[in-house]
């Protein structure tokens, strides 16, 4: 107090004092009035003038509907602006708490880190400081138990929603309330003081569906605040770094899909064709040529081994010629030396006749000897027959044929069918010069036995047709011996419609117009050929 | 340096290798000063007593105002001041060496006016550290299996370790016997790329899950599929088991991670959030139960519960591709192109960046004793030690004869249940095991890190 009275007058209050000075003065307000005025609205009827400006005119009332003017008493109805700004919050110590705003939607206990410490390195502590060590195994244990329930809880809940429909599950027993209404009273409860309620939970059916639609898909919810970011932000890339870190577009030898002109030298840019020397391994040219001395090596050597392959040969046969002519001599000298002295007498034809008869002894022995010495060989006749016809041409064997009667060409044959069927348009596939073959060898065909048709008639009888019509008329056994009158003996059905002998003689008209204006060829198989095609009309 | 204190001549071993900074005089003496308080004199929990003669060198270099409102420090205090009091030696004092500059000083300004009317107290405590690694034996190469036709896409080991799984590009899920390297069985089923194979720890079950939407269950004892769990819209890149409750999770490129109850096929979740591809998930019996990584750059904690996201790390700036699960510690790993990042559990909370592997980062594993290993699509692989986030070796093993240069690629890797083999699935086609070297000791690889002086790093 002391102090006080020396210094100055503050000019401005603290909280604390401006409240006490309020206090004060309604202290003072109230010791000397007799009625506390409190100013109350003008009663009803006398209301023509007066508007309610503050809170205070609406005493403890509301609005005035006879008054047409905005009233908010009680400050209810105005409308508030709306803003999401949070208001400032300060802690126990009286420091405001900016990381509010981080906490928002969080719990207060929310570990959440936004100061500055929070990203200040720690002391190193020691191996055993208590900070570092870990819950002992009781927590532990305790802590792992609860996780395990709810963990199973979770998994129950799961399992049972993808179950199948069971028994309906067991309820609790029922619970007894014991309840003491507030309104108590003779009317009420019928003058009972307290009422007993029995509770019991309701039975689930188990074969009841879903009672609500879960596959509404609704957008996700916004996630929790982010926390805030506990480093300094990515230092700015400098140029240089920029520059290191451009790559070059790609220019490729084989797409080009925006169609871009590209300069020959960009485009080969990345090959690096006219950067590298091609180097080629100077072995290559080492085997080439050691396969070049190879190949000629070996082909001197074959040939030298050829030519003395040939000499060897030809002294051989020299020596058995050599041998053989001796021989031949010797055989010679031995006949001649037998018969000798009695064939010089004769002259040059009876020699030559001599030596003619000689040669034949000579080739008969020599067959002889063959058929002796080789019984598998044919004989010259055997050989023949198989030859192909080509080989006999070569050989020059004649022609057996038998008989002497003239080749016709075939195209003068089967001149009915037409002007276009000589020819045939030129198909070189269709042999068809001669009607019988060149060498009708020995036909095994021909040697083999065939019976003709009528070789025991009188065995075995005729066959059905000849039969039905050879038997004679009035013993036919297939003629009936009475007839029907109106049994037409004309000629004979050939198709299930028979066409009627044409009065006319149109048919014959027709045919004989049709033979002057084309070659005098007879139209028989026209004719043949336009009844097919009625029959086929007809069946159609 | 010669001419300073005792102490210092400890220390000077370890300047040899390195270059010499060149301070002020005024900064050396004040550093030994430092040093010798810090050895010596310095009760690091009771607070240091206002001396107003040294106020001002003490306040403006050494400490640092603790306000009520931040307790958190304070216990991440007392952890490491217990570590740095049991280990005295060239170590301590190394890694109070850097101690001096990492004072905020523009802050101690301010604070000095506030402190006056706050009743505020004055903490003098020491600047955070930076730990030292431990060492770790490096890996080599002992064994490279061929046989598959086709990349190599997914690894699982059986859990009694007698073999494993892998599922390839060639429609085929073969079985190696782990201790031979020789092929046992090849089942074939799939129509496409089998991506991910698991081994059940508590039935015969082996599951695989392909590019063809199809997730399939292998019943071992007749090597036939017994199950299909159908659902996906897309193909399927990524399944994990869960430990303790017979549910498999699987993700997919339709942006979705489905949780399916193993004997009845009935998809229980449906974890719906990320925006793009869900490249990764892992299971474990605490909470957080399930994570995804994306290809949007997060990473979702769910609720298995519920089937809700518990929390979504928006750290990484690039895809998520890969999750490690730290088998002792109550933390996690995530692999992205830009750098893997720790988290802690339940919530999420980044620890640390571990950043030099600049590559994307296909497959992540970690080992018990703290070896965090990450396999990238340019078959690099980098070992880390978990804790402090140091590299301490990198490999990118030779491909295959006969496989171009370019086909070297890691898409999966796997720590055998005993932790001494670590086996990858590589894009050669190959199947490389590795393993510790036995011969390597500190003083061979030795430990080649720095401690960071500078402010450390914000991402």
């Amino acid at each position: 107090m002391s102090a006080c009275s020396f210094l100055p007058a503050p000019t401005q209050l603290s909280q604390d004092q401006l409240e006490s000075e309020e206090r004060a003065r309604a202290q003072r307000s109230h010791s000397t009035a007799l009625v506390s005025s409190r100013r109350e609205p003008p009663p009803y009827g006398y209301r023509k003038s007066w508007v309610p400006r503050s809170l205070e005119d609406f005493g403890d009332g509301g609005a005035f509907p006879e008054i047409h003017v905005a009233q908010f008493p009680l400050e209810m109805g105005r409308k508030k602006k709306t803003s999401n700004a949070l208001a400032v919050q300060v802690d126990a110590e009286g420091k405001i708490k900016y990381d509010a705003i981080a906490r928002q939607g969080q719990g207060k206990d929310k570990v959440i880190f936004s100061k500055y410490t929070d990203l200040l390195p720690k002391e190193v502590l020691n191996d055993d400081a208590p900070e570092l060590q870990k819950p002992d195994e009781e927590a532990v244990k305790e802590l792992t138990e609860k996780t395990r329930d709810a963990l199973m809880k979770q998994v129950s809940q799961k399992i049972a929603a993808a179950m199948p429909v069971r028994a309906a599950d067991k309820q609790a027993p029922a619970q007894y309330i014991r309840y003491t209404p507030s309104q108590q009273g003779v009317a009420f409860n019928s003058g009972a003081k307290q009422r007993v309620i029995r509770m019991v939970e309701m039975q689930k059916d188990p074969m009841e569906p879903p009672r609500f639609k879960i596959n509404k898909k609704i957008p996700r919810g916004p996630p929790s605040p982010p926390a805030p970011v506990m480093h300094s932000p990515s230092r700015k890339m400098t140029v240089k770094e920029q520059q290191e870190w451009k790559i070059p577009p790609c220019i490729s030898n084989w797409k080009n899909a925006k169609g871009y002109t590209i300069p020959l030298d960009k485009r080969l840019a990345a090959d690096g064709r006219g950067l590298q020397t091609v180097h080629i391994n100077e072995n290559f040219a080492k085997l080439a040529e050691a396969l070049y001395i190879a190949d000629r090596k070996a082909r001197e050597a074959v040939e030298m081994r050829a030519q003395v392959e040939k000499k060897m040969a030809q002294k051989e046969k020299e020596k058995k010629e050599e041998k053989l002519r001796e021989l031949a001599q010797m055989a010679r000298d031995r006949r001649a030396g037998i018969k000798g002295h009695g064939g010089d007498k004769e002259d040059g034809e009876a020699r030559e006749r001599d030596e003619i008869r000689h040669d034949r002894r000579k080739e008969r022995q020599h067959d002889r000897n063959i058929s002796r010495a080789a019984p598998d060989k044919r004989s010259k006749l055997q050989r023949d027959q198989d030859r192909d016809v080509s080989e006999l041409i070569a050989l020059g064997q004649p022609n057996p044929r038998a008989s002497s009667e003239a080749q016709y060409d075939q195209r003068l044959f089967n001149q009915s069918k037409g002007m276009d069927s000589g020819f045939a348009g030129g198909e070189d596939e269709m042999y068809n010069v001669y009607d019988q073959p060149f060498r009708r060898g020995s036909d095994m065909a021909q040697n083999i036995y065939r019976p003709t048709k009528s070789s025991d008639k009188d065995m075995y009888g005729d066959d059905l047709d000849t039969l039905i019509r050879t038997t004679s008329r009035s013993h036919n056994k297939f003629v009936p011996d009475r007839e029907f009158s109106g049994t037409d003996h004309g000629p004979r059905r050939d198709g299930p419609v028979q066409f009627e002998e044409d009065p006319f003689g149109l048919d014959k008209f027709l045919e004989e117009a049709k033979q002057h204006g084309g070659s005098k060829r007879p139209s028989t198989s026209r004719g043949s050929k336009d009844y097919d095609h009625d029959k086929k009309r007809r069946k159609e | 340096m010669t001419d300073i204190a005792v102490v210092e001549s400890n220390v000077s071993v370890y300047f040899i290798f390195q270059d010499v900074q060149k301070h002020s005089v005024h900064t050396l003496v004040f550093r030994s000063l430092k040093r010798t308080h810090d050895m010596f004199v310095a009760d690091h929990a009771k607070p240091v007593s206002l001396d107003e003669t040294r106020y001002s060198c003490f306040v403006k270099q050494y400490a640092v105002f603790v306000l009520p409102s931040t307790s958190i420090s304070l216990r991440v205090c007392n952890c490491r001041l217990d570590a740095s009091r049991t280990a005295a030696g060239v170590g301590d004092i190394h890694r109070n060496a850097g101690g001096a500059e990492r004072s905020p000083a523009p802050h101690s300004h301010s604070l000095l006016e506030g402190g006056a009317t706050k009743n505020s107290s004055l903490v003098a405590r020491k600047n955070p550290t930076m730990p030292k690694p431990q060492w770790h034996a490096p890996w080599k190469l002992f064994r490279v299996i061929s046989g598959h036709l086709g990349w190599v896409r997914s690894i699982a080991v059986e859990p009694g370790n007698q073999w494993f799984v892998t599922g390839a590009g060639d429609r085929t899920i073969k079985i190696w016997d782990l201790a031979s390297g020789k092929l046992k069985l090849s089942l074939t089923g799939h129509i496409s790329t089998v991506r991910g194979v698991a081994v059940s720890t508590r039935s015969p079950y082996l599951f695989s899950c392909g590019e063809d939407k199809q997730v399939k269950c292998w019943d071992l004892e007749y090597n036939k599929v017994i199950r299909h769990y159908h659902g996906h819209l897309s193909a399927v890149y990524d399944l994990d088991l869960h430990p303790t409750i017979d549910v498999l999770v699987t993700c997919s490129r339709d942006a979705t991670a489905r949780v399916w109850d193993i004997r009845s096929k009935a998809n229980v979740h449906t974890l719906s959030g990320h925006t793009n591809t869900v490249a990764t998930v892992r299971c474990q019996a605490a909470e957080p139960q399930i994570i995804t990584g994306s290809h949007d750059s997060t990473i979702r904690l769910w609720d298995l519960i519920a089937g809700k996201t518990r929390a979504t790390l928006t750290n990484h700036k690039k895809s998520v591709r890969a999750l490690a699960l730290h088998p002792r510690q109550y933390t996690l790993a995530s692999g992205s192109a830009d750098n893997i990042k720790q988290w802690t559990f339940p919530d999420g909370n980044f620890i640390q960046n571990l950043s030099g592997h600049n590559a994307i980062i296909n497959a992540m594993a970690v080992n018990s004793d703290g070896v965090l290993v990450s396999g990238a699509d340019n078959g690099t692989i980098h070992l880390w030690d978990w804790r402090t986030g140091y590299n301490f070796q990198r490999i990118h093993a030779a491909v295959q004869p006969g496989s171009l240069d370019s086909e070297s690629g890691i898409f999966a890797c796997m720590f055998d249940h005993s932790e001494s083999r670590l086996i990858t699935a590589e894009a050669d086609k190959t199947i490389k095991v590795y393993k510790e070297d036995d011969t390597a000791t500190e003083e061979s690889h030795p430990i080649n890190w720095k401690p960071e002086i500078l402010k450390r790093k914000r991402f």
